[in-house]
């Protein structure tokens, strides 16, 4: 997103720490969220992520370190009086109530005029195209629409911040790409922070403007989603985020920028780790930068599987050495590649990056 | 698939065919006092075991003995307030136990529950005993202590059981989007107990009615219940009057029961299933 936002980050964490026991969910994190842009935490159950989100919102208090919320210090601050509202992977709807009176919630509490009320719950809900269901209650909606709903209210009370705790998590895969979709549209329009937090990398892509990738309550990296993707700066990062190939490797010559690799009876130049000449390192590479070259010089592979996709083929190779390469080629028709094929292999060498294993 | 054996003649002849003869028994043996007691009610004759006809006599007569009305009149009071009162300290008890941690937690919670394992003549006995001792005269207020005692348990149990399945989550859910904790109380999880809080309230009050032994010890001049009523007008002799009241207390029953039944329990089973 085009940087016209004011100098102010809408979330500043400062040296976070949260211990539950003896387990640390977070770690020393440091982080700055900026004003408008949708922000995705990432990584696999037990990362911190949520513990994070929840840090935010107020339900958990820091054991160390600071939480600034538009520069105010908010880290003895209640949940209630925080300038942030909650999409809950639950919806989180109130079962005692109707949809309106839901959505009314934040307006209610602030003891705002009763047609006031109405008004804004009733263009929030419209804002979600759920306005024909305001007199229902949440038992009479299905999955989706209490989602919406629970968007909805979350968003009436217009908040500095708005955080989403794996809110497709229980949809279908249809219905969660159109709420991608949407809740990526809606961020653009109402110009509010997203906090996203997911374990899904593909959505985590899909919709983020950046996205910290966390593990073991720390940033692994920190990027926009195509250098995530492109230039992952450690091995986790490259294999927690879409399919990679991992190619033993042994270093040749370390340089900053460049170094030689030998892989699969080849040498490759290609960025990464500077590890001493002779060390056992690992060259990643993402299976749609593998080509098949029937005149090529590279390595040669015996095709063993053959996985259709759709708009994908995702063909396996056994290598000379016992190990195997992904190759994905876009099913663009022609005669498709047979078991038992013979094939020498081309790596897009500006794709290429060498982790110490 | 599993071979299905034939019943053996065992359980053809005594778990089949006497098991439903027992279950017949047993409901005769608990409603056929009843039905006979309704039956009597409508006798025209002063007997209460011999039919000479069939009059409406003794329930007009029912209510124009001012004894049994004043004593209706006592035992709403007491049932009503005593039950407001165990109903409030319930619900305002359950909470604190599910909700919160404090020391003493676990105590408290078993301290609201002993009534329920200690005899009830224990606990008239002490209760007298130390209002005696504070020089407290019985009355209204004596009872209605009595019986808040007695229905405490049952309250708070019924409270406390819907209290601990309510969703937290919604609690975090009201804190998020601004609600301060009276408001999260009030808006959220108050409306989602009504259901048990009235079903509390409801058999706090019947307990109350029906008591007897708590009564006995507690009740002062001029606060003579409903079944204190009865019992002493056995002592003079039976006639169908007191089968003309057992039957108007048997249909209020049943018409609260159904109205609970009715009103409540669907909503219970359907908050219960979300």
């Amino acid at each position: 997103m085009q940087d016209n936002s004011p100098a102010q980050p809408a979330v500043d964490l400062r040296g976070v720490v949260k211990r539950f026991g003896t387990m640390t969910a977070v770690d020393h994190l440091d982080l700055t969220i900026r004003s408008g842009e949708f922000f995705t935490m990432l990584g696999a159950s037990g990362c911190g992520k949520t513990t994070t989100l929840r840090l935010i919102a107020g339900f958990e208090l820091p054991t160390e370190g600071q939480i600034l919320i538009s520069g105010q210090d908010v880290s003895d601050i209640p949940a209630y009086q925080r300038p942030v509202h909650t999409v809950f992977q639950s919806y989180a709807l109130f079962p005692h109530l109707t949809i309106l009176d839901n959505v009314a919630f934040p307006l209610r509490v602030r003891r705002l005029p009763r047609a006031e009320q109405r008004a804004r719950a009733m263009a929030a809900l419209e804002m979600v195209q759920m306005g024909r269901y305001g007199d229902r209650k949440p038992s009479q909606l299905s999955g989706g629409q209490q989602q919406r709903v629970a968007l909805a209210r979350a968003l009436v009370n217009e908040p500095t911040v708005l955080l989403l705790d794996e809110p497709l998590g229980a949809l279908d895969l249809k219905l969660r790409k159109e709420m991608q979709l949407e809740l990526k549209d809606m961020q653009r329009r109402l110009g509010i922070t997203f906090v996203f937090v997911t374990h899904d990398q593909e959505e985590a892509l899909t919709l983020s403007d950046r996205i910290a990738l966390m593990q073991g309550g720390r940033i692994v990296q920190l990027d926009t989603p195509a250098n995530l993707y492109n230039a992952p700066q450690s091995l986790y990062a490259a294999e927690f985020i879409g399919e990679t190939n991992l190619i033993p490797a042994r270093m040749v010559s370390a340089d900053h920028g460049s170094s030689v690799v030998e892989a699969l009876g080849q040498t490759y130049r290609a960025e990464g780790t500077t590890a001493s000449a002779g060390a056992a390192v690992t060259l990643a590479l993402r299976p749609e930068r593998v080509r098949r070259e029937p005149a090529g010089t590279g390595p040669v592979g015996e095709l063993v599987e053959i996985d259709f996709i759709g708009t994908d083929l995702r063909l396996t190779y056994r290598m000379a050495d016992g190990s195997k390469v992904i190759v994905r080629q876009q099913n663009s028709g022609g005669i498709p590649p047979a078991i038992g094929e013979r094939m020498p292999l081309g790596f897009e060498t500006d794709s290429l990056r060498i982790f110490t294993s | 698939m599993t071979t299905r054996t034939h019943p053996g003649w065992f359980t053809r002849t005594f778990v089949h065919g006497i098991s439903g003869w027992v279950t017949l028994l047993t409901y005769l043996f608990m409603l056929l006092p009843i039905v006979v007691l309704v039956a009597f009610a409508f006798n025209a004759g002063k007997s209460t075991v011999v039919w000479t006809g069939f009059s409406f006599d003794w329930f007009v007569k029912v209510w124009h003995n001012r004894n049994i009305v004043k004593a209706l009149h006592v035992s709403l009071i007491v049932a009503v307030g005593s039950a407001a009162i165990a109903t409030a300290i319930g619900a305002l008890a359950a909470v604190a136990i599910t909700r919160r941690e404090f020391p003493g937690r676990d105590l408290l919670g078993a301290a609201l529950a002993a009534p329920l394992v200690l005899p009830e003549i224990v606990l008239s006995v002490a209760l007298l005993v130390f209002m005696t001792f504070a020089g407290i005269t019985l009355g209204y207020g004596s009872m209605i202590v009595g019986h808040v005692l007695v229905s405490i348990p049952f309250a708070t149990l019924i409270i406390r059981a819907a209290a601990a399945s309510l969703d937290v989550r919604l609690e975090d859910a009201a804190a998020d989007l601004g609600a301060n904790e009276w408001q999260t109380f009030r808006m959220v999880t108050l409306p989602q107990l009504m259901p048990a809080i009235a079903t509390a309230f409801i058999l706090s009050a019947t307990l109350s009615f029906d008591n007897l032994v708590m009564s006995t010890f507690t009740s002062g001049v001029g606060t003579t219940t409903l079944p204190l009523r009865i019992y002493s007008m056995l002592k003079l002799g039976i006639t169908p009057e007191i089968n003309a009241l057992g039957a108007m207390m048997v249909a209020a029953n049943v018409a609260i029961l159904l109205l609970v039944m009715g009103r409540y329990l669907p909503l219970m089973l359907k908050s219960n299933r979300r």
